[in-house]
């Protein structure tokens, strides 16, 4: 058993998907926007970003790791709604290209303004799990106490977004207000409170996706350390379809374990090049993505 | 005898103007009168060709005199202005041709592009690596390689884009975009990498041009102003064709694709065929803007053309006017001196200039006219003015 | 229950409804009828709150609803099955009708029981998918739905739409069941007059935007003229 688990091959799929597991919670995200107001959110990985900086480092001379955490979360909130209700508010209904224009002229008043306060320097956060990968038997495993804290971490979130969708009222109104507004209004649901609290939960997500990828002793926070991760989210919120949560999530995962490999195996240059690659391919053969059902019919 | 029309006057009064100028102003008599000709040919041609009836019944021959004089007047200011100026002015204007690229795309096929920076860099790093190795060919070849490479790119990325809805078409340029440094890096033995590449001689102005100087003239001034003219010419005829492509049928079918594609399939336009066309032209354009910086600039710095130039041009293109020849050319003055500008606020607010603030005020900026375009005034400059006008035309027919 | 004061209604230059005005009495069936483009459904929607009048009042009770949101009308106990029904295809029935008790205050399965018991089909299909259901079935859950809120008014626009002949008698049934137990005031939109007059106390006719006629509903029922040049039932 132990050379299996510190072969090659396994090692990558360990990589894989603790890398997928944030991809997969990056198109959750974004599917999450999209489904409840219809629009691709381009400032997913900045926005998040900039909530992390304010409780991370704005924090980090008053509290430790985990307070800084919640209060990075609690921003993020802030900011979704902010942003929900004095910004996106005006660009539903609108041609296409006004949201993905706006939000992606955020994205770049996000990075610029965080790197005008915090400067681009790296950011390293003090955080209690270990990056150093476990042993068996004197190799080492692909996994470290840092990277099970990734997984588990993405495993409890998407369990909890999961069950607030499908079992609790409010899961339903948001759904509802989603599918149906008009109908949903005529039934008293609070349509647009609805869509501030869709905003609300992405950011959410994304915040604490945001700060796993940060906390990584390698990577460290920067003002563009989203860039990367949010096109790899994008991409498998896209093959896997925008519409389709779980989806998102398979395609990340997939996505994750196949571009650990190529970079183990080919250049580290090819990885963005073959996720090119996979997203031109998919959506030639599925334009509306791999695990979209064909359109239900409201009546 | 006929009527004097606003315009008669209007056309004698320049035309008086330009020769009192001219005389007046002009070092010698041979160069006085040698202007006023030419001022006055410009001005009767410009009069003559931009009458409402040419305009309906020769629009073609229309555009080439229209496009002529404009490139003239250019070629000839250029004599006038300092080396740095021409210098804004060639790089403002390649920047057009981009803009003009992408205002096409968006305006004519409703196509969305965040690509455009790594398509400016492909025509940029063909310029620069074709020129190291075939250092004799002319550059005007040379350019038209690096329009051929931009519009095989275009093709390529082109063919999987006809399929997709906007966001997703956006988010595939998003992710070439930041392809493009990942390719650059794989092959940066030939592209040079992130030091980019040198051209191996600089253009030099030739023997003709530099006799119009006194002697003491450096040879940078002489250069630069070839290098200008060369652009601006380059600008003149690729804004004439994008004009001719607009009017023409292909241009009329995507603007009817843009606005409902399943009445333009019924009347037999294929949407894929055209959509790709469109996107050929965009990329095209862009590798054009590309390789005349190259050219510019005397070499290529392949990190320069990231994403966050092509969120630049996005804002410059929505903030000129989606969909409108002039305003790529606003897009592109506005381009040539927002270094300037954001200088001028650093100095102006006291920012440190090699502080953190003060690198992060382009994108910041740019980003944020970008939203506040977008949410306020869609239409750009050159949108709003020509509402504006066809809302004053139309009040005065109906009174 | 409802009084409508003068209510005029404009989409841009078109004028919809102009000076209407009506009262449907607390327990009683008032129809609203006329030739397509009347202006019912128009009046209907606003009355939800779906679309904001021009001028004129609307008071449930006293209290003008005008100027508040649909969600807020709907809280006050105004329920409305638009044209469309509105179910929810992707939604099961059970989740349709979990989603209509929302906003009331009532135990979540004495209302899921009392509507199954009035519509046993959805009882038997109440983890079905809302989209896999017949034309007539889904009139009875958007009715459900409706009325799973225990509402005091309820608005309906042509609930015998594109229904066969038993099922909207059934359906008719159902409404003067619903008015007679629970004192519900209901407001009728319909094309086919006479379905209408059959069970409705109050009905006033609309033509292009104004009201023609308003009074008793057998009244009505009789007038030759109105008979032939507003509610088109050629004898």
């Amino acid at each position: 058993m132990d050379p299996f688990l510190t072969s090659r091959a396994v090692s990558d799929i360990l990589g894989g998907i603790t890398n997928g597991m944030i991809y997969g919670l990056v198109a959750l995200s974004l599917v999450l926007i999209w489904r409840s107001t219809g629009i691709l959110n381009f400032a997913q990985g900045a926005m998040p970003m900039f909530a992390t900086y304010i409780g991370m480092v704005a924090f980090s001379h008053v509290f430790s790791y985990w307070p800084c955490v919640a209060v990075s979360v609690f921003v993020g909130f802030a900011i979704g709604g902010g942003t929900e209700r004095l910004l996106v508010r005006h660009l539903y209904g609108k041609p296409e290209l006004n949201p993905i224009v706006v939000m992606v002229g955020f994205l770049i008043v996000l990075e610029g303004a965080a790197a005008a306060l915090w400067s681009t320097q790296p950011r390293g956060f003090i955080n209690p799990f270990s990056p150093i990968d476990f042993q068996l038997g004197g190799k080492p495993v692909a996994l470290s106490a840092f990277s099970l804290y990734e997984i588990i971490t993405a495993l409890v979130v998407m369990t909890t977004v999961a069950v607030l969708f499908r079992y609790t009222k409010l899961g339903l109104q948001l759904r509802a207000s989603a599918l149906a507004p008009e109908v949903s209004r005529l039934l008293g649901v609070r349509v647009n409170r609805m869509l501030t609290l869709g905003w609300v939960l992405s950011m959410g997500v994304g915040t604490i996706t945001t700060i796993l990828v940060a906390s990584n002793f390698f990577t460290g926070l920067t003002p563009q350390v989203m860039d990367g991760v949010f096109a790899f989210g994008f991409i498998a919120a896209a093959v896997g379809g925008l519409e389709s949560p779980v989806g998102a999530i398979i395609s990340g995962v997939c996505i994750g374990v196949i571009l650990q490999f190529v970079g183990d195996f080919l250049n580290s240059n090819y990885i963005i090049l073959v996720a090119l690659g996979i997203l031109i391919v998919s959506l030639m053969v599925r334009p509306n993505g791999l695990f979209t059902k064909s359109t239900a019919r409201r009546v | 005898m006929a009527r004097f029309t606003r315009r008669h006057v209007v056309t004698s009064g320049c035309i008086v103007l330009a020769v009192a100028v001219s005389l007046v102003g002009a070092a010698t008599i041979r160069d006085g009168v040698a202007l006023s000709v030419a001022l006055v040919i410009a001005i009767a041609g410009t009069a003559t060709f931009s009458a409402r009836g040419m305009r309906a019944n020769h629009p073609t021959l229309v555009r080439v005199v229209l496009s002529a004089v404009a490139i003239d007047c250019a070629l000839v200011s250029t004599f006038f202005f300092s080396a740095t100026t021409n210098f804004n002015l060639a790089i403002g204007a390649a920047m057009s041709i981009v803009l003009l690229g992408l205002s096409f795309l968006t305006g004519a096929s409703g196509q969305i592009s965040l690509g455009s920076s790594a398509f400016m860099g492909i025509g940029a790093l063909i310029m620069a690596m074709w020129a190291n190795h075939h250092a004799s060919t002319p550059i005007v070849v040379t350019l038209l390689i690096a329009v051929a490479g931009g519009a095989l790119a275009g093709l390529l990325l082109g063919l999987p884009a006809t399929r997709l809805r906007g966001p997703y078409l956006a988010g595939m340029t998003l992710a070439f975009a930041v392809a493009f440094t990942g390719i650059v890096n794989t092959f940066s033995s030939w592209t040079g990498g992130d030091a980019g590449l040198q051209l191996p001689t600089s253009a030099t102005a030739p023997h003709w041009l530099v006799a119009l100087f006194s002697v003491s003239t450096s040879p940078f001034v002489t250069n630069t102003m070839w290098i200008t003219d060369i652009t601006i010419v380059v600008t003149g005829v690729a804004f004439f064709f994008m004009a001719n492509l607009f009017a023409s049928r292909t241009g009329r079918a995507m603007r009817l694709l843009r606005d409902n594609d399943v009445a333009a399939e019924l009347v037999g336009i294929s949407l894929s065929r055209t959509r790709v066309i469109a996107f050929i032209v965009s990329s095209a354009y862009a590798a054009l803007g590309g390789a005349l910086w190259t050219l510019i600039n005397n070499s290529v710095s392949p990190p320069s053309y990231s994403f966050a130039l092509s969120v630049t041009i996005l804002s410059l293109v929505v903030i000129g006017g989606i969909g409108t020849i002039p305003g790529a050319l606003i897009g592109g003055i506005i381009y040539a001196y927002s270094a300037n500008v954001i200088s001028w606020i650093t100095t102006q607010t006291g920012l440190n200039p090699q502080g953190n603030f003060a690198s992060q005020l382009n994108g910041i900026i740019f980003g944020g006219l970008l939203i506040v375009t977008m949410l306020f005034a869609p239409m750009g400059i050159a949108g709003a003015v020509r509402h504006y006008w066809l809302r004053r035309r139309a009040g005065v027919v109906t009174e | 229950m409802i009084t409508v004061q003068g209510l005029s209604v404009s989409f841009g230059a078109v004028q919809a409804l102009r000076d209407v005005s009506f009262f449907a009495e607390t327990g009683k069936i008032t129809a609203v009828l006329g030739s397509n483009g009347a202006g019912k459904t128009t009046l209907l929607r606003t009355i939800s709150g779906l679309k904001e009048p021009s001028s004129g009042d609307i008071l449930l009770l006293e209290r003008s609803l005008v100027r508040q949101k649909p969600e807020d009308i709907a809280r006050l106990g105004v329920g409305h099955v638009p044209e469309g029904r509105g179910v929810i295809g992707e939604f099961t029935v059970e989740e349709n009708l979990r989603l209509g008790a929302m906003m009331a205050k009532v135990n979540l399965s004495a209302g899921l029981d009392e509507q199954y018991e009035r519509f046993p089909v959805l009882g038997q299909r109440r983890k079905q998918h809302a989209a896999k259901l017949s034309g007539g079935e889904r009139q009875m859950l958007a009715m459900a739905r409706a009325l799973i809120a225990q509402p005091l008014v309820l608005l309906l626009d042509e609930p015998s739409l594109g229904l066969a002949p038993q099922v909207t008698a059934q359906l008719m049934h159902v409404i003067q069941d619903l008015c007679a137990s629970k004192n519900l005031t209901v407001i009728l939109v319909e094309q086919n007059a006479s379905t209408a007059l059959r069970i409705s106390d109050h009905a006033v006719v609309l033509h292009l935007g104004t009201v023609v006629a308003n009074d008793v509903a057998s009244k009505i029922a009789v007038d030759e003229d109105l008979r032939r040049y507003y509610l088109g039932m050629v004898d």
